[in-house]
Order: C-alpha cells, then sequence, then structure tokens
C-alpha cells in the first residue's frame, strides 16, 4: 500500500476515449479475462450473506419473542449500524489477512445488521389480533408459527435480506478495493495504479453492471416473495 | 326572499376534461340560485352532484365551463380572500403551525395589518371556544376541535361570505349535533352569508334557511325547501314535526337521486372529480 | 434503596443494553488475553489504556482533526449542493421528471468501484475525501427534498390560495414548513453518507488524515493503537449522528405528534 502512495500520487494521463473503453469493456467479456476476479468477489459475496442470512434471522427470531428483548436489543443493532462499520475493515485485515477471509466477515458483519433488524420487526409487530384469533380457534405453538407469524413477518424479512445483500455486496467492493489481492474491486485499484484509464473504466462498467444485475434480481426475488 | 342578493349563479355548468377524455366528467348542469346576505342555504344532494363543484366556483376556485357568478354585485374571477372564506372538510390546517399560528396566518395571506391580527385571532378563538387550546398542534386536537380552529381561521379573516364544504363530514354524529348547534347560535350573532354543503338531512334541515336539493349527475337544482325557522335554533328544534315534515320531504327528494347515482357503474369515482 | 426496587431499576431496558455492551467487553478482554495471539487482537483494557499514548503518536491528533474537518465540509457541502438541486427539481415538475430518473440510477449505483477514479482525479489529499464524502452525501437530501416538497396535501395549497396568498406566500409558508421535517431526514442519512463516503476513501489512501495511520497501524501488526483510533472514529460518528438526529427530533415536533 505504499506503493499504491505513490502510484497515485502521479499525475493522472489524460482521461481515454470512449471508444478505447469499449473495445476494452468488449474484449474483457470476449476473452473471459474476468472470470477469475468475479469467481473471488461472487464466492465472498455468497459465503458474507449465508452468515449474515442465518446469524440475522436466527437472532432476529429469538429476539423477537420477547418485548423486553425487543427493547433491549433493536435499539443496540440500529446505533451500531449507524457507524460505518467499514472503519473496522483495518482490524479484520489484521485479523484475517489480505484474502477472502476478511471481506467475507466484514460482508457478514455488516449484512447481519439490517437483516437482524428487519427480522426482529416482522416477527415482533405482528398484529396482535391475528394471534389472538388464532390463538381461539385452538392453534398450537408450531401451527401458529407456520401459518401467522410466518406469513406476516415474510415481507419484512425478505426486504432486510435484499438490504443485507445490496450492502454485503457494497461492503465487499469497498474492502477489495481498499485491501485485496483478488476481486473485482482489487482488479480496479490495480488498473487505477498502474494508469490504466482504458481498461480501468471498462472494468469499472463492468462491476456496475453486475451490481445492477445482482441487485434486481434479488429486488425481484424480495417482490416474488412479497406477492405469495 | 327579502334583502339584497349576496351571491348571483347564473347558468353555470362544469365539465372536467374534454369529451372522449378517460377523466371527462360533467359535473355541474345549467344552474342558477341567488343567495340573499344573511342567509344560510344548504347545498343538499347525492355524492358527485357538482355541489362541491358549485361551491368551489363560487369561492373563485375553478373558473366554470359556462355561466357566470356574481358576489356583491361583481363578477367572480378568482380567489377573493377579503370577501368569501373557505371552510374544508378535509384537515386545511397546516400541521407544522399552532391553532393561533394558523389564524394568525389567514390574516397575513389575507392582508391584515400586524396590529389588528391578534386581537381578531383572539375573538375568533373565543366564539369557537379554542380559547384555551391555542397554543397546541392540530394533531393533538380531536376532529370536531380541529374543525372549530378551521372555522375560527374563516371567521377571523371578517367576509361577509362563508363558504362551508362538509365541515363537519369527517365527524362521528355526536360531534356533528353540537358543532351544529354551536355553529346556529354562533351565527345568529354574525350577520354572514352561508353556503353549507352536507350529505346530512338532518343537519341541513337543522341549519339551513333554505335547502338546495340537487339531482344526480349532472347535476342542477331539483327543488329549494324553506326552513321557516328562526335562528338560534334550538335543540329541540329537532324533535319538532316541522322539522320532520322538511326532513322527510328532503328524503323524498333526494331517494330516487341517490340510487340513481349508486347504480351508475361509471369509471369516475364516486366521489366526484377534484376541484 | 430495597432489593426490590434495585431489581426492577437493573431490568430496565437502557440497563440491560448497558449490562449486555459490558459483558461483550468482558468476553473480549478474555478471549484477547488467553485465546488470541496479542499481534491480532488487543484487550479492550489494553486499548483504553493506551489510548494516551495512541494521542502522543505524532500525527495522530493533526490526522484526526483533518478527518473531521474533511467530514465537516463534506457534510456542509452535501447539504448546499443536495438543497439547491433539490429545490430546484421539487419546485419544477418539468425539470424533476427529466432530471430524478438520472439521479436515481446514479444514487443506484455502487460508488465504491469509482473511488479509485476520484483519487486520481481529485489527488491523494483531503480533497477527493471531501468529494467522494459529498458524491454519498447530497444524494438523499436531493431525494428527501423532492418528496418533501412532492407530498404537500393539495388542499393546504387550495387553503392557502382561497386565503388570497401570494406565490411567494405558499413558499415561504406552506412549502418550506412542510418541507423540513424531510430535510431533516435528509440531513441525517446524508451524514451517514459522507461518514461512508470520507472515511472510504480514507482507509483507501490518505497523507495526512487518519488513514494513514489505520494503514501503519494495520501492516505493523500493532492492533491496541488500531483499535484505539477506530474507537475514537467510531466515537466520532456516533456523536456527529446523534447530533443530526437530535436536530431532526426536534424540528419534527409537529410531525410527530
Amino acid at each position: 500500500m505504499v506503493s499504491r502512495h505513490d502510484a497515485l500520487a502521479r499525475e493522472p494521463a489524460a482521461s481515454s476515449n470512449p471508444v478505447a473503453v469499449l473495445r476494452d469493456f468488449w474484449q474483457i467479456l470476449r476473452t473471459g479475462e474476468f472470470l477469475g476476479d468475479l469467481r473471488v468477489t461472487l464466492t465472498e459475496l455468497a459465503a458474507a450473506f449465508a452468515i449474515a442470512a442465518s446469524c440475522g434471522v436466527v437472532a432476529g427470531y429469538l429476539i423477537s419473542r420477547s418485548q423486553y428483548r425487543i427493547r433491549v436489543f433493536e435499539p443496540l443493532f440500529a446505533g451500531i449500524y449507524s457507524v460505518p462499520i467499514i472503519l473496522f475493515l483495518p482490524l479484520y485485515v489484521l485479523f484475517f489477512g489480505l484474502g477472502p477471509a476478511s471481506k467475507i466477515a466484514l460482508g457478514a458483519t455488516i449484512g447481519f445488521f439490517p437483516i437482524a433488524l428487519n427480522t426482529i420487526a416482522g416477527f415482533g409487530y405482528v398484529d396482535r389480533t391475528l394471534v389472538v384469533a388464532a390463538r381461539s380457534m385452538g392453534a398450537s405453538d408450531l401451527q401458529l408459527f407456520r401459518y401467522v407469524l410466518l406469513p406476516a413477518a415474510l415481507p419484512i424479512i425478505l426486504t432486510g435480506m435484499r438490504m443485507g445483500f445490496t450492502v454485503a455486496l457494497l461492503s465487499i467492493i469497498g474492502s477489495e478495493t481498499i485491501a485485496s489481492l483478488a476481486g473485482l474491486g482489487h482488479r480496479i485499484v490495480h488498473l487505477a495504479e498502474g494508469m490504466e484509464m482504458a481498461p480501468m473504466f471498462a472494468y469499472i462498467a463492468f462491476v456496475v453492471a453486475i451490481a445492477a444485475i445482482l441487485n434486481t434480481l434479488v429486488s425481484a426475488l424480495e417482490a416474488r416473495g412479497r406477492r405469495r | 326572499m327579502t334583502g339584497e342578493v349576496a351571491i348571483r349563479i347564473r347558468g353555470v355548468s362544469h365539465q372536467f376534461g374534454e369529451e372522449g377524455e378517460t377523466r371527462h366528467v360533467r359535473a355541474l348542469r345549467d344552474t342558477s340560485l341567488e343567495i340573499a346576505r344573511g342567509e344560510l342555504i344548504c347545498l343538499i344532494g347525492p355524492s358527485g352532484c357538482g355541489k362541491s363543484t358549485l361551491l368551489n366556483i363560487i369561492g373563485g376556485l375553478i373558473a366554470p365551463t359556462t355561466g357566470s357568478v356574481e358576489v356583491l354585485g361583481r363578477r367572480v374571477a378568482g380567489p377573493m380572500p377579503r370577501d368569501i372564506a373557505f371552510v374544508f372538510q378535509e384537515n386545511a390546517l397546516f400541521p407544522w403551525n399552532t391553532v393561533f399560528e394558523n389564524v394568525n396566518l389567514g390574516m397575513i395571506f389575507q392582508g391584515v395589518p400586524r396590529t389588528e391580527r391578534e386581537a381578531r385571532a383572539w375573538r375568533a378563538l373565543e366564539a369557537v371556544g379554542l380559547k384555551d387550546f391555542a397554543q397546541h398542534y392540530p394533531a393533538q386536537l380531536s376532529g370536531g376541535m380541529r374543525q372549530r380552529a378551521a372555522l375560527a381561521r374563516a371567521l377571523s379573516l371578517e367576509t361577509g361570505i362563508l363558504l362551508m364544504d362538509e365541515p363537519f363530514g369527517a365527524l362521528d354524529e355526536q360531534t356533528r349535533m353540537i358543532l351544529g348547534e354551536d355553529l346556529s347560535v354562533l351565527l345568529a350573532r354574525a350577520d354572514k352569508t352561508i353556503v353549507f354543503v352536507t350529505h346530512s338531512l338532518g343537519e341541513a334541515t337543522f341549519l339551513a334557511d333554505r335547502v338546495a336539493v340537487f339531482s344526480a349527475r349532472p347535476g342542477t337544482i331539483k327543488k329549494i325547501i324553506e326552513v321557516d325557522e328562526a335562528h338560534p335554533r334550538r335543540p329541540d328544534f329537532v324533535t319538532s314535526a316541522k322539522f320532520t315534515a322538511i326532513r322527510n320531504e328532503l328524503y323524498a327528494l333526494l331517494h330516487d337521486e341517490i340510487r340513481k347515482t349508486m347504480a351508475e357503474t361509471s369509471v369516475s369515482t364516486l366521489g366526484g372529480p377534484a376541484p | 434503596m430495597t432489593l426490590a426496587r434495585l431489581w426492577r431499576a437493573l431490568r430496565r431496558p437502557w440497563v440491560a443494553r448497558i449490562g449486555v455492551i459490558i459483558l461483550l467487553l468482558c468476553l473480549w478482554e478474555v478471549a484477547a488475553r488467553w485465546w488470541v495471539d496479542p499481534m491480532f487482537l488487543s484487550a479492550p483494557s489494553r486499548v483504553f489504556a493506551s489510548l494516551p499514548a495512541l494521542f502522543e503518536t505524532r500525527g495522530v491528533p493533526a490526522a484526526l482533526r483533518v478527518t473531521f474537518w474533511e467530514l465537516a465540509v463534506a457534510f456542509v457541502l452535501s447539504v448546499a449542493i443536495g438543497l439547491a438541486i433539490g429545490l430546484a427539481l421539487g419546485l419544477q415538475p418539468f425539470a424533476r421528471k427529466s432530471f430524478m430518473p438520472i439521479i436515481l440510477l446514479l444514487y443506484g449505483t455502487p460508488q465504491v468501484t469509482i473511488l479509485p477514479l476520484f483519487i486520481l482525479y481529485f489527488g491523494i489529499g483531503p480533497a477527493s475525501k471531501i468529494a467522494f464524502g459529498v458524491s454519498h452525501g447530497f444524494f438523499p437530501i436531493i431525494m428527501t427534498i423532492v418528496a418533501g416538497v412532492q407530498n404537500i396535501k393539495p388542499i393546504l395549497l387550495t387553503s392557502a390560495r382561497a386565503m388570497g396568498a401570494s406565490r411567494w406566500q405558499i413558499l415561504r409558508y406552506v412549502v418550506f414548513p412542510h418541507m423540513i421535517p424531510s430535510f431533516f431526514a435528509g440531513m441525517r442519512l446524508a451524514m451517514t453518507g459522507v461518514l461512508l463516503g470520507v472515511l472510504l476513501a480514507e482507509l483507501y489512501v490518505s497523507t495526512a488524515g487518519i488513514g494513514h495511520f489505520t494503514t501503519l497501524f494495520t501492516q505493523n501488526f500493532d492492533p491496541t493503537r488500531l483499535l484505539g483510533l477506530i474507537s475514537v472514529l467510531a466515537a466520532m460518528a456516533i456523536v456527529l449522528n446523534e447530533i443530526v438526529r437530535r436536530g431532526e427530533l426536534h424540528f419534527s415536533r409537529w410531525h410527530t405528534e
């Protein structure tokens, strides 16, 4: 990173023309040279999201079971989440190293909060009338969960998952940009340090496109889940 | 009907949108009416019959497609804040201002000099019984109190004419009753010309000197009923035979029109187009 | 104080919250002392004790000041630019319809990908940090102001018009006061954005800001000072967020009642 400092302190080369960028973009797609970095980033994302989602939902559910616990933990989570957790990246890098583990850990940490908070909101604020009505009809705990709590909470939880996914993606690209040896964020930085403007723009466009595709997919899943 | 004419409505009709557009609605059809100074006239009719539209036309908020309105001899070409004040059904109080500030603001808009505003505001608040709630925000008040505040704001403008568009429409029956009685008392003292739109037969009979019954859309005045009873109307007027007779007549006039409106499975909304 | 009253006082949520935090700190302390290699993790007690030393490290206080200044400037700029654009769009339906889609598109893209670009164009000094912070901060302001101006109940505008209000009076007495809670909500989000933008840029590359020291402490495997620095920054972030949040609550009193 000392080299980054020096690398970027140089005057930037003149902005490359759009034709060169387009040509490089097409080249990247054609040769598939993006695959290595893409795989790294996507694996990190998948792992981070899996951890964040499972921990978030479980924690959120357990907390939602009692009003007292909600009052204790919800503000706590909201408070922590309001701090830019990316700040802890150097810690994670120190602890986990420059490899994927630190990205996954940070992504999971950041993604955990919106999922947990939305799970708490989803299960914790189910309309009491519905619960009373189900109980009055003789619903058991399991039936109550399956037929009342879960359907009622699901839309909110899905929204939380979408938010968690988006935020995990952003944090992973961010941590790859700041401190990494591989991945799409790293690739862009590498090209920037090498003053290779056209390929860099091409990769930026590529990453923006990938992010847009992923976000659209996830939003569509969320919408489908809500419609049921 | 004695006394000079305050509002002269001549051949007013109104449509929203052009023929062929999806939003085309013929709201009002060839309506004429003369309203005397100091009288309280109620406009009653089925939903969408154009009574609110007519009110907005009188107040200069809408320009009619055909016909004209004269207020105190002058042709209406836009809002006339010095002569006409509105009280709306919805909460038209500014939620970020207290009751007092709301009343004050109306006068700022109208152009009342600063020195007069405070006294007028307190007079108006006193008249509606909200003196103790002047520093409250609308969200802290009940629906009935909010409408009192809206009324105070209109009163503080000291206009000769008051246009009220279902002001008690969103309130429960008991509050409506009380507010109606209070309004009658208030107006016995003041000398205002009031045009009052309502859905409620009882309210119209209790408050009005005359009731104009509208037909279904496109509305026009079907019949005008006189209520010969002095203001302030006593609460027991409601139980009298005269009241019942008038109310029954209104019911008979309206029933078919209401059915006609309900049967309309048209694209337009039931509540009529927006003003 | 009787035992029962003490117990009830302890069960209050905010007390429990502090209890949870203390519990976590204790776990951390234990883990740092006996399980984890001190090269990777430092106990909270050590971190706390070494705070004075941290501040004595040459350049750290200056770096903190620079970072704080970057945050402040970025926030003010975000608000100013966001307010100007937001009002322009909110009050002009044509402009809004033309430009909002573009703005929404830009807002949705992961800005972190163009971080290296910002550095290349604005240099490695504070300017790029401020620019990146503004880039994150002014979007929420635009969005919330446009929304705030948009969702005025039409009846309020009709009412004002009927009472004879001029265009200017409507702007001043109806549009502006209505917009204020949205504006403050936007400021709260802007602060979050600015914190994110500035700190991201700092962590990426920094000459005079704290990013320089986070890099230094990481490379030198100095978790104590790293944790200390991060804690100070986190505290700064919390304080800044809280200030804006309080402001929002204060000015939105009529909204929430």
